[in-house]
């Protein structure tokens, strides 16, 4: 005989298992980027510190910055665990839909009149729809989060352009603070970015 | 492509042999399964991988009703004998299989939950089939360190797994040892090479010299029937095994 001949469905899953890759890599680029900020911050905490009164609002505004950057971390633990949980729910399917595929192989092989393989056809489909199912809802989870991480780099974002203005009032120590907010605004925008890729990733194909 | 046939009848009380497959892509090595049926029940022994499940199933189906099917008996974990499981249980959620308590947490790996595996121990066990008392007989070591073949006092037949394996040239299709001599040159290197253990080998002798056997069946190969099964227990007992060559 042949082997069971190459199947067109699982490699629909294989390239969702190839998007969650890409999703993975962009929630990896982020959080070393609030690594990265978190690092900028204690920085611009200490460089506040020796500018004294004249950028009292830029230690505020670093300050917060430095939570944005755990806070943005926490998300991104939070995304990771769900692209974790998803890669689960995709192995399911690409399983499922082999076994449904050779198991029809094998009842075409064998002609229609065989007991039980109607039923056999019909559990394999039912399990391949609840997977699907909860590839959807997983799917739709991750969108929300994405969309919340977004709202949250939003913020982000106006902390880095209030930094910005403090630092114009920073005195003698005013250019070295106009850097670090301008290095501030750079890093969020490259998050943003990545946000964007990241929206646009769809687990499930319709 | 693959047929069953029937190797042994009495009444309800068959064994139908899976065997042979000179259609089989050749980056496969070729697998026997063995259908043990009494009345309403049916037992497969070592059902093989995913690759030829459609063969095997189709050629089951040709033979007997597969929702009778009660169980599945895996002499050890080889992909060769039970990566098909999953799919079988596709078909049938409810099978059971009986494999030694050794790769009762492995096997799971390729399918089936806490309640598919029946762990038979290492002094082996009775399966019981309809009205038939199988029994599990230990192999270990020959060449899986958790290894059980089958034995039908009934029936006068072992399923011996891998052991009494030949991998026979195309022109050797036949289903039966039809001269020994020339068969066994094509089962030397793989039980010396497979068999990892002189003592478990004169162990397993010793155990089914004691028991009447009219067949012996092969995981892969041909079956030995007659004076050719004391033949080759005789054979093998003299045999150097667990060397690489020589």
């Amino acid at each position: 005989m042949n082997a069971p001949e190459k199947l067109k469905t699982p490699s629909r899953s294989a390239s969702e298992l190839t998007c969650i890759v890409r999703v993975n890599e962009e929630i990896k680029s982020i959080v070393a980027t609030a690594f990265r900020i978190n690092l900028m911050a204690l920085n611009a905490i200490f460089l506040a510190k020796r500018a004294g009164n004249a950028a009292l609002g830029f230690g505020v505004l670093s300050n917060e910055l430095r939570r944005f950057a755990q806070d943005l971390t926490r998300h991104m633990a939070s995304l990771r665990d769900m692209t974790s949980g998803s890669v689960g729910s995709v192995t399911g399917v690409v399983q499922q839909q082999r076994n449904s595929a050779i198991l029809l192989q094998a009842i075409r092989l064998s002609g229609d009149g065989v007991p039980g393989v109607r039923e056999a056809r019909k559990r394999g489909a039912q399990r391949l729809a609840e997977q699907h199912g909860r590839l959807r809802a997983l799917d739709q989870r991750l969108r929300a989060a994405v969309e919340e991480t977004q709202q949250l780099v939003e913020l982000g974002g106006v902390l880095a352009r209030s930094a910005k203005i403090e630092a114009a009032y920073g005195g003698g120590f005013s250019p070295a603070l106009m850097q670090v907010s301008t290095d501030f605004a750079e890093v969020i925008a490259q998050i943003k970015r990545s946000l964007e890729v990241l929206g646009k990733e769809r687990l499930v194909k319709d | 492509m693959k047929q069953a046939h029937c190797i042994y009848q009495n009444d309800d009380h068959r064994w139908l042999a899976i065997a042979r497959d000179a259609s089989k892509p050749g980056y496969l090595i070729d697998t026997n399964e063995y259908v043990v049926m009494d009345g309403d029940q049916a037992l497969l022994c070592d059902p093989g991988g995913i690759e030829i499940f459609p063969a095997v199933f189709s050629a089951l189906s040709a033979e007997c009703d597969p929702t009778t099917l009660a169980g599945i008996f895996a002499s050890h974990q080889d992909p060769d004998i039970i990566s098909s499981l999953a799919l079988w249980l596709e078909f049938k959620p409810d099978l059971k299989c009986y494999t030694s308590w050794l790769w009762q947490s492995f096997l799971p790996h390729f399918g089936g939950s806490e309640s598919t595996f029946v762990p038979i121990p290492d002094p082996g066990m009775t399966i019981r089939l309809g009205s038939l008392e199988l029994q599990a007989i230990p192999a270990h070591y020959l060449h899986s360190s958790g290894n059980h073949h089958l034995y039908d006092p009934k029936a006068k037949i072992l399923f011996s797994g891998d052991v009494g394996a030949a991998l026979l040239p195309p022109d050797q299709g036949g289903l039966y040892v039809e001269d020994f001599t020339r068969h066994i040159r094509h089962a030397e290197g793989f039980h010396k090479r497979w068999m990892g253990s002189d003592r478990a080998k004169r162990d397993w002798c010793e155990r089914v010299s004691r028991l009447d056997i009219d067949m012996m069946v092969p995981q892969h190969g041909a079956i030995y029937q007659g004076a050719d099964v004391q033949r080759f227990i005789n054979w093998f007992a003299a045999l150097e095994v667990g060397v690489l060559r020589g």
